[in-house]
């Protein structure tokens, strides 16, 4: 790379441009200033390279105020010449300030505050179109797509059997274990038994699992009806006659109700099958023993109260990813952005409405 | 001038048992505006994806801007790239940042400007492919097809390559905007002397801004030179893809692909 130089001629009236005037050239970065003087013509005789980004630079040197140089060019190859007039023609462009002015924290502040209200208006308007289309779809069931409802209820439910079973079944053996430590201090080794019955069935399998699907599930519905939004897919569907609500939520909704309560049936199952295995092993307490207890201590209603919770913890998952989905704007960025944060809406969902069942059902006396 | 820019010997190329290419042998000189054609499924991607180095060739050599583009090693494969632009069918736009920043992008990865130099550096480019200013901070998702391309043409300038390589430039424009950016390319070719590679279907491109054509066919190049020569090869699928033309009229931009 020749070094890119600039200097006035002996007569005080040309300046002479030499050397490689390329983008690559390192000493574009701090290129050679003004030469001091009254010039009134560009010599490019010297010029062993010129590129957009050269042409650029060499005219912003000799430029003072901004504004596009007057000068007469003389000596340089036809290549150089037709180059460097073409960016002359566009250099005003790049005079205009490109730095970024950072927001002001009002107008942050104010964005914020008008984005979460479009947030919650975009949330209604959702809700509302669907209930719309669920009473047209009553009306009408045999537009109902049973199909597409068997496809997710493959993915939702059947594919995580096995991740559900094998969460709780651990959480059921540490749960038992821990207990027991503490139990087997006082001799009270059989009330494990109503511990880990209790917990698991009535707020771990539910809460854990409420969680464990939003991640799993929520964000795979959202990415998914996110890439559909980009890819125009969903508008195929539209001017297809049909309703992306009715062919894309409504199914998903409805797998999601039924996957979830089974999933915490079989998690019931697994936990508490994890907290035998331990009791039998660590405090003495035989199968029948443990099972005997459970009868006696696990009533209907603490298994009722946990599998009810799971469906309306499903319907908040399934309308914050279906919703996120919908919402995605038409870039990449916004399907990672929304994917993002129907994982944390659900999440805080589920914890949020399993802190106003608690309450309920301590009011109720449940 | 003489040299060659793109040099390609005897390229085979097997793709799910299908051979696409069966020993292309082709040349580019310096400052040529060349175009690919052949009818669909003839490989003409697959060669150019061959050249700019993203997927191999089962044998033969591709030499590009004097470099065996598959034998080099990954740091000067980079370096190879820093000296050609592509254009992608559809723009492959970055969607996550403005217009300027797609642009800037290479500045800023391959040089050691300032970042407000490199934004205003894309700007002077976004002007060159005759964008006004207020284009540059919108995002790609709001602008036209049409628009899009001349952005991802920018880009593909951005580092001043010596070779722009374009697939299907002009597909998805309507014809008065194609007939802009073929007006485009050939002004920035000439004025930037630039070498352009491109694959097109598009009958009115060639007719009006190709120095010369490469006709590919059944895995080998069937013929090559400017279209009157062409004309003179007697192929069923060329002489019906010269016969469209005739049919649309003079005046029809027929963008088939």
């Amino acid at each position: 790379m020749n070094r890119a130089g600039l200097a006035l001629d002996a007569a005080q009236t040309t300046v002479q441009a030499s050397g490689d005037w390329v983008v690559h050239n390192p000493d574009m970065v701090t290129p050679p200033t003004r030469p001091a003087g009254n010039f009134t013509a560009l010599d490019g005789g010297g010029l062993t390279a010129l590129d957009t980004a050269g042409a650029w630079k060499l005219l912003e040197a000799l430029s003072l105020s901004g504004d596009m140089p007057q000068l007469e060019f003389r000596n340089f190859k036809p290549q150089h010449l037709s180059i460097l007039r073409l960016v002359a023609q566009h250099f005003a462009v790049t005079q205009a300030d490109a730095t970024r002015h950072p927001a002001s924290i009002r107008a942050a502040l104010g964005h914020g505050a008008l984005t979460f209200w479009q947030h919650v208006l975009g949330l209604l308007n959702f809700v509302g179109q669907l209930t719309f289309e669920l009473a047209i779809l009553a009306r009408h069931p045999g537009r109902y797509r049973w199909r597409e409802l068997g496809a997710q209820v493959q993915a939702i439910f059947i594919n995580a059997i096995p991740i559900s079973i094998a969460l709780i079944f651990l959480l059921g053996v540490v749960f038992a274990y821990l207990m027991g430590v503490q139990a087997q201090k006082y001799g009270a080794n059989i009330f494990v038994v109503d511990g880990v019955a209790m917990a698991i069935c009535r707020e771990l399998s539910p809460v854990i699992l409420a969680i464990l699907v939003a991640g799993r599930t929520g964000a795979a519905i959202t990415a998914q009806l996110g890439t559909m939004k980009v890819t125009e897919e969903i508008d195929a569907i539209t001017t297809l006659g049909l309703s992306p609500y009715a062919v894309l939520v409504v199914p998903r909704l409805i797998a999601l109700l039924i996957a979830l309560p089974l999933l915490v049936f079989l998690g019931d199952i697994a936990g508490v099958l994890g907290g035998m295995m331990v009791a039998e092993q660590q405090l003495d307490i035989s199968p029948a023993m443990f099972i005997d207890r459970l009868d006696n201590i696990l009533d209907m209603k603490t298994v009722l109260v946990g599998l009810g919770k799971a469906p309306v913890f499903a319907l908040f998952i399934g309308l914050i990813a279906c919703r996120m989905g919908f919402a995605v704007k038409r870039d990449a960025q916004s399907v990672g952005v929304n994917t993002t944060s129907t994982v944390v809406q659900s999440i805080v969902a589920v914890i949020i409405l399993n802190a106003i069942f608690a309450v309920i059902f301590v009011r109720l006396g449940i | 001038m003489s040299d060659a820019v793109i040099e390609i010997q005897d390229v085979s190329t097997t793709l799910g048992g299908k051979a696409i290419h069966r020993g292309v042998s082709l040349n580019v000189q310096r400052g040529e505006v060349v175009a690919l054609i052949g009818g669909s499924g003839t490989g003409k991607s697959v060669l150019l994806r061959e050249i700019i180095g993203l997927s191999p060739p089962d044998s033969g050599s591709i030499k590009v801007l004097g470099e065996a583009v598959w034998q080099i090693k990954p740091d000067r494969l980079g370096n190879l790239r820093t000296r050609f632009g592509v254009l992608f069918q559809d723009g492959a736009l970055f969607s996550s940042m403005s217009v300027e920043h797609n642009i800037a992008t290479p500045l800023r990865e391959h040089t050691r400007l300032p970042l407000s130099e490199c934004v205003r550096l894309a700007r002077l480019k976004l002007a060159l492919v005759g964008l006004p200013p207020d284009v540059a901070t919108q995002r790609p998702s709001e602008l036209s097809g049409g628009m899009r391309k001349r952005v991802a043409l920018a880009r593909a300038l951005a580092l001043d390559p010596e070779l722009l390589f374009l697939d299907e430039p002009t597909s998805g424009l309507d014809p008065i905007s194609a007939r802009a950016f073929d007006r485009l390319i050939r002004l920035l070719s000439d004025s930037l002397g630039l070498t352009v590679f491109l694959v097109t279907h598009d009958l009115d491109t060639l007719f009006s801004i190709i120095d010369r054509v490469i006709v590919l066919s059944d895995g080998r190049v069937l013929g090559e030179g400017s279209i009157e020569q062409l004309r003179g090869i007697d192929d069923p699928w060329l002489t019906e893809y010269f016969s469209t033309r005739t049919h649309a009229g003079a005046g029809g931009g027929w963008n088939g692909s």
